[in-house]
C-alpha cells in the first residue's frame, strides 16, 4: 500500500514534467492522428459506397477498392453511370419517390406525437403523485427488455383487428409513446427544482396550463433528445413497418423498399442497384443531420446525463 | 408566395393522406384478387406481371392485383395467422406439408382442368391425405453446368459419372480456377446422397436412415472436392451463389437448377457453357425436384374466382405463356414437347424430372435441415469427421422425427 | 383511485379536492402514453406470453392452437429428455455471449478513449470529428448491414485495404472469406500453439457440457461473426462517446481546481473526481450496450442468417427462425427465457456499476 502511494505521484510527475517539450509535440501528433484514423474509420464506408454507387456493374465487381472508375482487362475505361439510381427509380414494383414522402411523413408525424405523449406522461411519473404510478413505471422498464421480435405477430394481429392493416394509421399509432423516451422524459423532470412548480401553483395554474407554460418550455434540451431519437429510429424502422403492411406497397418507408430490392435480385445481389438504394435511404437522413447536426449532438449527448 | 406554397404544399399532403385512407372504392359485380409471391429476378416479375395484366383484360369481372412481398415466409405467416389470408399464394413443396396440417389449403385439385396431364411426381407433391390441394406452376431441377471452354481447352468431355466429375475438377484447377462450386446445402447435396443410393429418412418418416454406408460415400465424395482443393464454397469466391460463380469463370462446373439458364443468358452473355444432367453416382443417376404451387386458402373469401384464376395460370394456355420465359419448367406433360423445341439446350433438366426425387419431408424437418448444412460446413472446415456428422445428423433426425 | 372517486360525489360539481385533482390530472397525463403502451406493448406481450404455453404453429388463427403447458419451456432447457432445442438454445447463448463479451466492452472503451481525446483543451475541429464519429449512427440497420456485406465480400474492400496496408509492410495476406468462416477465432488462436480440434486432450473434446464439448464452448466467436462485431461496434461507437463527452464537459472546472489546489496528482484527479463523474454515463452506456447486444437480429438477418455452421445464430435469431418455422410456440417461450436473461444481467450490472449512481 506504501509503496504504490509512494509510486503513483512520482510517475505523475514525470510525465508531467515531459508535456511541454517532447511531449506536447508528440501528444498534439498523436491526437489528430488517433482522430482522424477513427474518422476515416467512420466515414470511408459511405465513401466507397457512394463512388461504387455510380459505377457500372462488372466495374463495382472488379475494382471496389476504387473511388472512380476503372478500366477493362481490354484496356478500356468504365465510366460514370447512374445506370443503379435509375433502376432503382425505375423498378416496377417500387415507387421510391413515394416512399421518400413516406418516410418523411411517417417520421415527421410520430416524432410529433411521441414527443407531447412522452413529455406528458413522464412528467406525470416524475411529479404528480397518483396511485399505481410506482408499478407503471416498473412495468415501462420492464418492456425495454423485451426482445421486439417476440411482439411482432401479436402485434400485427392487433392491428388486423383495428383494421389498420395497409393503412398509415399502423405506421404511426403504435409509435407514438414508448418507454424508453418516457423514461428519459421522467429524468429529465426529476431534475427540476419543485420550487418553480410551487411558485406557480401559488398563481392558481392549472396543471395543464403549468405544464406547457412553465416547464415544457424549460424541457428544449430534453425534447430535442427525444425527437432526435424518435425521428432517427422511425426513419430506419424495418420490422414495424414490415408488419403493417400486407399489400399496399403504396406505403413503403424507405427501408422496406430497399429490402424489397434486394428481393428482387435474388441470391446474384447487384450491387449498382443495392449501392444505389442504399444511397438514396440514407441520403434525406444525412442531408437533415448535416443541417440540425448541432441538435442531434446535443440531443445525444443529452441522453447520457440524464441516465 | 412563400406562405401560399406552404399551404400548397400542406393540402397536398393532406390530400395524399385522404386518398390513402379512404377504403378503395369498388363495383359491386367485380371480385377482387390478390395474388401474393416472392420475386426471384426482375425478368420473372415483368413476366408474371404481364400475364397478370392479360387476364385482367380479359377478365373484367375478375381483377387481380400482383402482391411481391419481401420477406416471403413472414408475410404469408401473418396472414394466414389473422384469417385474412391472400386469395391465391406461392407455396414451396417444403412448406406444404406446414401449412396442410395447420389446415390452411383449400382442395382444389378437383375443381382444375385435365389433372391427369401434371407429372405424376408433381402431383404426388402437393397431395397429402389423398387430396390434390394445389397444381404446381413450374418445376425445376438441378443439372450440372459445364464451362465448354474450359473444358475443351483440357480436352475433357462432360463427366458422366463421379469418378469423372472429380477427374475434371482436379484437372480444371489451375490458374486461380477452381474445379467445381460446392455450397454447404443440404439442398445441393442430397442429389449425391440419393445418386450414391442413400436416403434420408424410411418411407414413413419414422427414423432417420441416412447414417449409412451409401451417405458416408455421398458425403465423403462432395466434401473431398473441397478438402482436396478442387472445388469451393460461394462465399470462398467472393459470390453470392454459385450461379455467379460459374458466369464469372471463376470455376468450371456447377450444379445449380434451371433458374441458372436466364440469370447466365442475362448477365453473362458471351459465357460458352452448357448443362448435361447430373453425373451419375453408385447407384445411379439422380437430382431433385423444386416446385412451388398456387394455393387457394381454406378460408377463401371468392374460392370461385380464385380457382378460376389459378386453372387459368396453370391451364395449357397460361403456363405455356409463364414457362416460354425460359426460366422454369411446365408441369403439364403435354407441354413438353412444345417447350423443348424452344429451349432445346434445356433438355437435361427436363429428363430430369423422370428420376428426380421431391424436395419434402415432415413439419418440423427444418431443424434437421439445419443440422444438415451446419455439419456440411464443419466436415468442409475440417472440423467434423464424415461419421460424426452423419452420426450427430442420425441423432437429431431421429429425435425430431419422435417428437412429431 | 378509491380516494378520488367519492370526492367527485361528495362534492357533486366538477370541485375536486387537491389530491383528487392531483389524481386526475396523473390519469389525464399518463392516459395518452398509456393507451399505446398497453395496446401495442402489453397486449401483445401478453399475448405472446399465453402463446409460450402453446404448440401454436404461427399458420392458424392463435386461437385454434393447444395448450400444451410448460413442454416448450421444458425443451429449452433439455428437461423433458430432448436435446435438439436445448443444444441450439445453448449454442445461441453461447454465441451471444461471445458476441456481448466482445462488443460491449470494446465500443465503451474506444467510446471513452476518444471522449478523452476529443475533449483536450487545446484540439480544433472538434465540431467535425463529433459528427464524423456520430454518422453512422443515423443509418438504418439495413443499409448499414447492406454496405458491410459489400464490404466484407471476400473480393471486397475490407480485404482490399488489409492487402495493401499488408503489402506496404512487406507482409502475405491470404483474404479472410470474413461471410463465410465458422472457424471460432480462440480455435484460430490457440492453432498458432498447435492445438486443434485432434491434438486438444480428451477431455476437452470428449466431454458433452449441455450438447457440446469443452473445446466447441471455448471456440469463441466465429470469423463471420466477428465481422458483425466489428459492424455493432462501427455502428454504435460514436453515439456512445458522444455520451461521454457530454459526461465530461459536465464535471466542473472547479473541481479540479480544488484539488490541484489540495496538491492532487493527474492521477490522483482523474481516480478520484473524473472515473466519479463519469459513472451515471457508463452505467447508461452499458445498460443500452447489453440490451442491444442481446437482442441482435437485423444484422444477422441480412448478413448471414445464423450461418455459417449455426456460429452466427444468436438468442433473437432463434426466436424468429422458430416463430417463422412454424413453432411459434416454442418461438414465444425462447424470447421470454432471452428477457430474464436480459433482465438478470441488468440489475447484476446495476449492482455492479450504479452503486454509487445514486448516491
Amino acid at each position: 500500500m506504501s509503496t504504490s502511494a509512494a509510486v503513483q505521484p512520482s510517475y505523475g510527475t514525470r510525465s508531467f514534467a515531459l508535456l511541454p517539450s517532447v511531449g506536447k509535440v508528440a501528444r498534439v501528433v498523436l491526437t489528430y492522428g488517433v482522430l482522424v484514423l477513427f474518422a476515416l474509420a467512420m466515414i470511408m464506408p459511405f465513401v466507397f459506397a457512394v463512388a461504387n454507387s455510380f459505377k457500372e456493374l462488372p466495374d463495382i465487381a472488379a475494382n471496389p477498392m476504387r473511388l472512380t472508375p476503372g478500366v477493362r482487362a481490354d484496356g478500356t475505361p468504365y465510366s460514370w453511370t447512374l445506370q443503379g439510381y435509375e433502376r432503382a427509380l425505375n423498378t416496377q414494383q417500387i415507387n421510391f419517390p413515394r416512399a421518400i414522402f413516406n418516410s418523411f411523413f411517417v417520421a415527421i408525424v410520430v416524432t410529433v406525437m411521441r414527443v407531447l405523449f412522452n413529455s406528458l406522461a413522464g412528467y406525470a411519473l416524475a411529479r404528480i403523485r397518483f396511485p399505481g404510478r410506482g408499478i407503471a413505471f416498473a412495468a415501462l422498464v420492464g418492456t425495454l427488455m423485451v426482445p421486439g421480435i417476440v411482439l411482432l405477430i401479436p402485434r400485427y394481429l392487433i392491428l388486423r383487428q383495428l383494421g389498420w392493416i395497409d393503412t398509415y394509421w399502423a405506421l404511426l399509432v403504435p409509435y407514438f409513446a414508448d418507454a424508453f423516451g418516457i423514461f428519459l422524459m421522467k429524468q429529465f423532470f426529476e431534475s427540476i427544482p419543485r420550487e418553480i412548480e410551487e411558485a406557480a401553483e401559488i398563481d392558481g395554474a392549472s396543471r395543464f396550463r403549468m405544464f406547457f407554460v412553465i416547464i415544457l418550455p424549460m424541457a428544449i434540451p430534453a425534447l430535442t433528445a427525444m425527437a432526435i431519437f424518435a425521428f432517427q429510429g422511425t426513419w430506419n424502422d424495418f420490422q414495424g413497418p414490415l408488419i403493417a403492411l400486407n399489400l399496399n406497397r403504396d406505403l413503403y418507408t424507405l427501408p422496406l423498399a430497399l429490402a424489397f430490392l434486394r428481393g428482387v435480385t435474388g441470391d446474384a445481389i447487384q450491387w449498382d442497384l443495392m449501392l444505389a438504394g442504399s444511397v438514396i435511404t440514407t441520403l434525406p437522413m444525412a442531408v437533415i443531420f448535416f443541417i440540425f447536426q448541432r441538435f442531434f449532438i446535443e440531443g445525444v449527448s443529452y441522453t447520457g446525463l440524464k441516465g | 408566395m412563400k406562405k401560399s406554397l406552404r399551404f400548397l404544399a400542406l393540402a397536398t399532403a393532406l390530400a395524399l393522406i385522404a386518398v390513402a385512407l379512404a377504403p378503395s372504392a369498388q363495383a359491386a359485380q367485380t371480385v377482387n384478387l390478390v395474388l401474393m409471391g416472392w420475386s426471384s429476378s426482375p425478368s420473372e416479375n415483368e413476366r408474371l406481371q404481364k400475364i397478370v395484366d392479360d387476364w385482367n383484360a380479359a377478365n373484367p369481372d375478375i381483377q387481380v392485383t400482383l402482391n411481391q412481398v419481401p420477406d416471403y415466409d413472414t408475410t404469408l405467416q401473418k396472414a394466414l395467422a389473422s384469417g385474412e389470408p391472400p386469395d391465391v399464394f406461392y407455396v414451396d413443396s417444403f412448406r406444404f406439408l406446414d401449412l396442410v396440417r395447420a389446415d390452411a389449403l383449400m382442395p382444389i385439385g378437383d375443381r382444375l382442368t385435365d389433372i391427369d396431364d401434371f407429372y405424376p411426381a408433381l402431383r404426388n407433391a402437393f397431395t397429402a391425405n389423398g387430396q390434390f390441394y394445389c397444381p404446381p406452376k413450374d418445376f425445376s431441377t438441378l443439372a450440372l453446368q459445364i464451362n465448354t471452354e474450359m473444358f475443351e481447352a483440357a480436352g475433357l468431355s462432360a463427366p458422366t459419372t463421379w469418378e469423372e466429375m472429380r477427374a475434371a475438377a482436379e484437372k480444371l484447377t489451375k490458374d486461380g480456377v477452381f474445379g467445381v462450386v460446392v455450397p454447404a446445402d443440404f439442398a445441393r447435396w442430397i442429389a449425391f446422397l440419393y445418386g450414391a443410393g442413400g436416403s434420408v429418412t424410411d418411407d414413413e418418416f419414422t427414423k432417420m436412415t441416412i447414417n449409412s454406408p451409401e451417405a458416408e460415400a455421398a458425403l465423403k465424395f462432395y466434401t473431398d472436392l473441397y478438402l482436396d482443393g478442387f472445388a469451393k464454397t460461394p462465399a470462398d469466391l467472393g459470390v453470392g451463389w454459385p450461379g455467379e460463380a460459374f458466369g464469372k469463370g471463376l470455376v468450371a462446373m456447377a450444379f445449380e437448377g434451371n433458374w441458372v439458364e436466364p440469370y447466365l443468358k442475362d448477365q453473362f452473355p458471351d459465357l460458352k457453357y452448357k448443362a448435361v444432367e447430373l453425373p451419375a453416382g453408385p447407384a445411379g443417376k439422380a437430382t431433385m425436384a423444386f416446385t412451388v404451387c398456387y394455393g387457394v386458402p381454406k378460408k377463401a373469401k371468392n374460392p370461385d374466382a380464385a380457382i378460376k384464376f389459378v386453372d387459368y395460370l396453370t391451364g395449357a394456355e397460361g403456363m405455356k405463356a409463364w414457362t416460354d420465359l425460359g426460366l422454369a419448367m411446365p408441369t403439364r406433360a403435354s407441354l413438353r414437347k412444345g417447350w423443348l423445341e424452344k429451349f432445346p439446350n434445356l433438355e437435361p433438366y427436363l429428363n430430369g424430372a423422370e428420376y428426380a426425387r421431391k424436395w419434402q419431408f415432415v413439419p418440423g424437418f427444418q431443424a434437421v435441415l439445419d443440422k444438415v448444412n451446419e455439419q456440411l460446413s464443419l466436415v468442409m472446415s475440417g472440423n467434423q469427421t464424415v461419421k460424426g456428422a452423419l452420426a450427430e445428423i442420425e441423432r437429431v433426425g431421429n429425435e425430431v422425427l419422435a417428437s412429431r | 383511485m378509491a380516494v378520488a372517486a367519492p370526492s367527485v360525489g361528495k362534492r357533486g360539481g366538477f370541485q375536486l379536492s387537491a389530491k383528487g385533482q392531483e389524481n386526475v390530472a396523473g390519469f389525464l397525463f399518463i392516459l395518452p402514453a398509456l393507451i399505446i403502451i398497453v395496446i401495442f406493448i402489453f397486449l401483445p406481450l401478453l399475448s405472446a406470453f399465453l402463446i409460450s404455453f402453446t404448440n401454436w404453429n404461427g399458420l392458424q388463427p392463435p386461437a385454434e392452437a393447444q395448450n400444451v403447458g410448460l413442454r416448450n419451456y421444458e425443451r429449452i432447457f433439455g428437461l423433458d429428455g430432448t436435446t435438439v432445442v436445448r443444444d441450439e438454445f445453448f449454442v445461441a447463448i453461447k454465441n451471444t455471449f461471445y458476441y456481448t463479451l466482445g462488443v460491449v466492452p470494446t465500443q465503451t472503451a474506444l467510446a471513452l478513449i476518444l471522449a478523452f481525446i476529443v475533449n483536450q483543451q487545446f484540439l480544433r475541429f472538434r465540431g467535425f470529428f463529433r459528427v464524423a464519429f456520430y454518422f453512422p449512427s443515423i443509418t438504418s440497420s439495413i443499409v448499414i448491414a447492406t454496405i458491410f456485406l459489400w464490404l466484407f465480400n471476400r473480393n471486397g474492400v475490407i480485404n482490399g485495404v488489409i492487402g495493401g496496408v499488408a503489402s506496404a509492410l512487406g507482409l502475405n495476406y491470404t483474404p479472410v472469406t470474413w461471410l463465410n468462416d465458422a472457424n471460432g477465432i480462440i480455435h484460430n488462436f490457440l492453432r498458432l500453439f498447435g492445438l486443434t480440434a485432434r491434438t486438444a486432450p480428451a477431455w476437452m473434446t470428449e466431454t458433452n457440457i449441455l450438447g457440446q464439448s469443452i473445446w466447441q464452448w471455448i471456440s469463441g466467436p466465429s470469423v463471420t461473426m466477428l465481422a458483425i462485431m466489428l459492424l455493432a461496434i462501427w455502428t454504435t461507437t460514436g453515439t456512445m462517446m458522444l455520451i461521454f463527452l457530454a459526461a465530461l464537459q459536465d464535471i466542473p472546472r472547479q473541481l479540479y481546481e480544488a484539488a490541484s489546489v489540495d496538491g492532487a496528482t493527474r492521477l490522483q484527479q482523474f481516480f478520484l473526481i473524473t472515473v466519479p463523474m463519469l459513472r451515471p454515463a457508463t452505467f447508461f452506456v452499458l445498460t443500452i450496450g447489453l440490451i442491444g447486444c442481446f437482442q441482435v437480429f437485423d444484422q444477422i438477418y441480412v448478413i448471414s442468417q445464423g450461418n455459417p455452421a449455426g456460429t452466427t445464430k444468436t438468442i433473437a435469431w432463434i426466436v424468429f427462425r422458430n416463430l417463422r418455422d412454424s413453432q411459434a410456440g416454442l418461438g414465444a417461450a425462447l424470447a421470454f427465457v432471452l428477457f430474464v436473461i436480459i433482465a438478470i444481467f441488468t440489475i447484476f450490472q446495476r449492482r455492479l456499476v450504479g452503486k454509487t449512481v445514486q448516491q
